[in-house]
């Protein structure tokens, strides 16, 4: 496989991360002392409703956001003290994200919008021919190889999330952090969509926290951790392998 | 007109820089029309405001009266055509003066017009005093009077080596009779004939620098004038009109100032049309959602409208100041704040502003609100 | 930076409003600047051509060549001041010429002469000129002899000189005496005695120094330095001063408008910015993908302005005195890119304050 192996120590590590938000003298706590271990090819369902903290947990894991208190250790680097600008190259180079709607470039074709990636490593990156080369295969793996010079608008919603999946394994991330990614689509599209999630990050042994309030897509991952009130749990029913 | 404005509040430095940008533009229309038609007047105001219904200049003088004289030969002849009542010699010269307030007189620039005292050529503008009775006398442009020319004062020709002094007493003050942007006196041909001789002592002769006709009751001024370009070898008559747009400078400014209003009139209403188009599709997602909640279309369109109407408003307003302060700052150069040309530019602006907005009033007309119910309308861009 | 070239290529029409705006707004300050130009080229020709320090006025003249008067024994205490090298006599005469085979009279300005301004050789036989080109527009060729005046005092063409006219009229450069013969024949009320000049050009060491000598010497003199002499031309700081003020409230306009429009954009973009900003992308690459847009946006706009302005020039009747040159074209240039830089820098903030948080957690 052209999956690399993840750097030493888990994917992910959170230990006691807690979230403050201060709005004027009252004090909002999102997220509690959450402690989670995320272990290589690992795919870990977050549950909870909305307002429970999920996207706060997610956001923090990424590095969108940082943490009050606690310890946020991705791919064996701990990012709990970086700066906004650390954060920036953190997250270009380590993770990988799929978000809920707003997610590509409109004006970029399908393998425009993977090479976004590559662009914005800039030197550092990859050579461009390695990078497109990089994007036909990602493309052809997920099924779109016919679809590469399609724009955005020409696309179907499911074909959207696959390419926007594509966009986050371009870098060859640790882990790779999913935000509602099928809450957009129908239910039989947003199956189809966890499906292909499920068989290109156990593929490439790459692990992933899936963020979702829907019950049906857990059966999908390893483990599902419920979230409520920013408080972690782990889910008394066992998610199987289907 | 609530949701126009508090729209408007709440986005302050889009709105705030889009009447700038138009406050700007309207700015710059008022003052190059100022401009133009200041210059225009401080350059040839003499000619337009003097009693002549026709001016006979040299033909090689290309309508200038700074290289215009008329020969003895041809003043006879001027006043032998058919239809023309009186023929004045008319002088002009450009002659260094002492003039000044309370004693500390300086030497400046001062165009001085001789013309027959009872004759055509006087100035016609006359808002203070009276006109000059005798040699001497002398009507001054009323916007110089605190520089030394108003009623009472003295202005004296500096003469150059070997000629005599010639001093002037103001009597009167009449409106827009500059000429070459320069303080301007009217006085008795007699007297413009001695100051040309304090300067120029050597002078052979002083030529009247243009003939002024009066033309016979009844006679049209432009027949006249074509009849003693016609009859009168080597000159060049015009009527007034004619003498005034015609002179050099006045048509080119007059057509380069018209190219760059225009252009200017074209932008103002572009960049308020992009405007609000832009705006218009960036909130279609709130539209759609204001129908779908039983807006009238008719409401949102008028609120469009307004903010269309506030925005060229408060851009006129800063216009307006800033010409203000313009014509005060001067440059060498004063223009006054008319309301008319200033209503009627405001007034052109608003209504090309209002007829490109047509753009986005289409838009709103577009929306469908049952958009809002599948989502399709918060679609953006 | 591709990604802002790549929307630009792909979506040109979203572009195309600004675009045009912009392009009028630069053919705006072509025209007033070419305009400026042409009125202060066409106005000072003959004295920026002077190969002198100072030049010298009577001091009744104030500063004014058709009114100044100077004798030979002027002349003599004027070359007996420390410094001066040479002095030269220069008189103009502006009168209207015949040419033949033309109906139309031409603007001419009779210029005398002793020492050579850059580019006109030494003056030519009595009765001879060397013209500027400008009075080719008019029908002129080389060997016309032109009918000068209302006395019709002939002077004939011998070969061309450029940039050297007196306020507006071509000028013709002949000798003193010529010039002498042509100004009394034509204007008897102006008469110049023999050896008398307007004024006197003078090459020497000292600048403004120079200036004060020799009117110190003379006790009847005003000496300018020839930028100076320039500036006290009939108009010439006005209109400069006027049109500047012109051209640098387009400018702003200019400013405003990519400020505006830029920040319309970016306020589109904010959701789309977010997930870039997410997947890892700094506020300075975003930013700079703005400039590049606005300068962009603005050199097209440069470019279509210059071609319709060059095209203007050509199609405008010839008594605008517009001309446009390079060091206005690059002027504008320079000055519509900084205007775009500064413009688009307003979007600064609002890509600075979008929080690559925003990507997650909302549908739109």
């Amino acid at each position: 496989m052209s999956s690399n192996p993840a750097p030493s120590g888990a994917p992910l590590r959170l230990e006691a991360v807690r979230k403050v938000y201060r709005s004027g003298d009252s004090e909002i706590v999102a997220v509690d002392h959450a402690t989670l271990t995320v272990a290589d090819g690992e795919i870990v369902a977050l549950l909870g409703p909305s307002g429970s903290g999920k996207t706060t947990l997610l956001s923090i894991a990424g590095g969108l956001l940082t943490s009050t208190e606690g310890r946020v250790v991705v791919g064996g680097q701990d990012i709990t003290d970086r700066s906004p600008r650390e954060l920036t190259e953190f997250r270009r180079t380590t993770v990988g994200f799929v978000f809920q709607s707003v997610n590509l470039v409109p004006f970029l074709t399908a393998e425009e919008n993977l090479l976004v990636v590559a662009e914005l490593s800039g030197r550092s990156g990859m050579s461009r021919r390695d990078a497109r080369q990089r994007a036909k295969e990602l493309l052809d793996e997920l099924g779109l190889g016919h679809r590469a010079g399609n724009l955005p608008s020409q696309l179907s919603g499911g074909e959207r999330q696959r390419v926007a999946i594509g966009r986050a394994l371009f870098n060859r991330p640790a882990l790779v952090l999913f935000d509602e990614p099928t809450s957009a689509l129908d239910t039989k599209i947003g199956e189809q969509v966890m499906e292909l999630i499920q068989n290109e990050m156990r593929s490439r042994g790459t692990a992933a926290v899936i963020v979702t309030h829907d019950t049906r897509m857990t059966h999908y991952a390893d483990r599902t951790v419920r979230i409520v009130d920013g408080v972690l749990s782990d889910d008394p029913v066992a998610a199987g392998h289907p | 007109m609530f949701l126009a404005l508090t729209e408007m509040r709440r986005a302050k430095v889009r709105f705030g820089l889009l009447s700038g940008a138009v406050g700007l533009l309207v700015f710059l229309i008022l003052f190059q029309q100022a401009l133009s038609t200041g210059l225009i007047n401080q350059f040839i105001g003499a000619l337009r405001n003097q009693s002549a219904d026709v001016l006979v200049f040299n033909a090689q003088a290309r309508k200038n009266l700074e290289g215009s004289i008329v020969l003895p030969a041809q003043q006879a002849a001027v006043a032998q055509v058919p239809g023309v009542a009186e023929a004045t010699p008319l002088g002009e010269g450009t002659f260094t003066v002492l003039a000044g307030v309370d004693g500390a007189a300086e030497e400046q620039d001062a165009v001085i017009f001789g013309y027959q005292l009872d004759g055509p050529g006087a100035p016609t503008t006359l808002v203070e005093g009276r006109l000059p009775e005798a040699t001497g006398e002398a009507v001054a442009s009323s916007r110089n009077a605190d520089e030394g020319f108003g009623i009472g004062d003295t202005v004296t020709v500096v003469p150059n080596a070997g000629g005599a002094e010639v001093v002037f007493t103001v009597v009167g003050l009449a409106e827009e009779i500059n000429y070459s942007v320069s303080p301007t006196l009217f006085t008795d041909f007699a007297g413009f004939e001695a100051a040309k001789r304090a300067v120029n002592p050597d002078a052979t002769a002083v030529l009247p620098s243009v003939m002024a006709v009066r033309v016979a009751d009844g006679a049209d001024p432009e027949e006249v004038a074509a009849a003693i370009t016609a009859a009168v070898e080597g000159t060049e008559a015009l009527t007034r009109r004619q003498a005034v747009d015609g002179s050099p400078g006045v048509s080119a400014v007059r057509q380069s100032f018209s190219v760059v209003l225009l252009l200017f009139y074209l932008v103002v209403p572009l960049v308020t049309g992009l405007f609000f188009l832009i705006v218009t599709f960036q909130k279609a997602g709130a539209l759609t959602l204001l129908r779908a909640i039983g807006s009238p279309a008719g409401l949102l369109v008028r609120s469009l409208l307004l903010q269309v109407v506030v925005v060229v408003l408060t851009g006129s307003v800063l216009a307006v100041g800033l010409f203000w302060l313009a014509s005060r700052g001067g440059g060498g150069l004063d223009i006054s704040v008319e309301s008319g040309p200033v209503l009627f530019t405001v007034t052109l602006v608003l209504v090309l502003a209002l007829l490109t907005s047509l753009a986005a009033v289409r838009r709103v007309l577009r929306i469908d609100p049952i958009a809002a119910t599948t989502g399709a309308g918060v679609q953006v861009g | 930076m591709s990604l802002a070239v790549t929307e630009l290529r792909r979506r040109p029409g979203r572009f195309a409003v600004a675009t045009v705006v912009l392009t009028f707004l630069s053919l705006l300050l072509l025209l007033l600047g070419g305009l400026l130009d042409g009125l202060f080229l066409g106005s000072t020709g003959a004295i920026r051509a002077q190969r002198a320090d100072v030049i010298v006025y009577s001091d009744t003249a104030r500063d004014s060549f058709l009114r100044s008067r100077l004798t030979t024994e002027v002349r003599r205490q004027v070359e007996q001041v420390d410094g001066v090298e040479a002095v030269g006599g220069l008189g103009f005469s502006l009168l209207g010429a015949t040419v033949p085979g033309e109906t139309d009279l031409a603007d001419v300005a009779v210029a005398g002469y002793e020492l050579p301004p850059s580019g006109v050789p030494d003056p030519p036989s009595a009765g001879h000129a060397w013209a500027d080109e400008r009075l080719r527009e008019a029908g002129v060729s080389i060997g016309d002899t032109l009918a000068v005046g209302p006395a019709g005092t002939p002077i004939t063409i011998d070969g061309w000189v450029e940039d050297t006219n007196y306020l507006q009229q071509g000028a013709l450069w002949v000798t003193l005496d010529t010039w002498r013969e042509v100004q009394n024949a034509n204007r008897p009320d102006a008469f110049v005695a023999p050896d008398v000049v307007q004024v006197f050009v003078v090459r020497g060491a000292g600048g403004d120094g120079l200036a004060a000598a020799i009117d110190a010497a003379t006790g009847s003199t005003s000496t300018l330095t020839r930028d100076d002499a320039v500036f006290a031309l009939p108009g010439v700081s006005e209109q400069q001063s006027t049109f500047n003020a012109i051209i640098f409230s387009t400018l702003a306009v200019v400013l405003a408008v990519v400020a505006l429009f830029f920040s319309l954009l970016t306020l589109e973009r904010t959701g789309l910015y977010g997930v870039l900003k997410a997947i890892g992308a700094s506020t300075r690459r975003l930013f700079a993908g703005v400039v590049i847009q606005a300068v962009t946006v603005a050199v097209i706009a440069f470019v279509i302005g210059g071609v319709l302005a060059f095209v203007g020039d050509a199609l405008l009747p010839g008594d605008i005195p517009l001309q446009l040159t390079p060091g206005r074209y690059v002027f504008t240039f320079v000055a519509l890119v900084v205007a775009a830089v500064l413009g688009s820098a307003i979007s600064l903030r609002r890509v600075t304050r979008i929080d690559p948080a925003s990507a997650i957690g909302s549908a739109a």
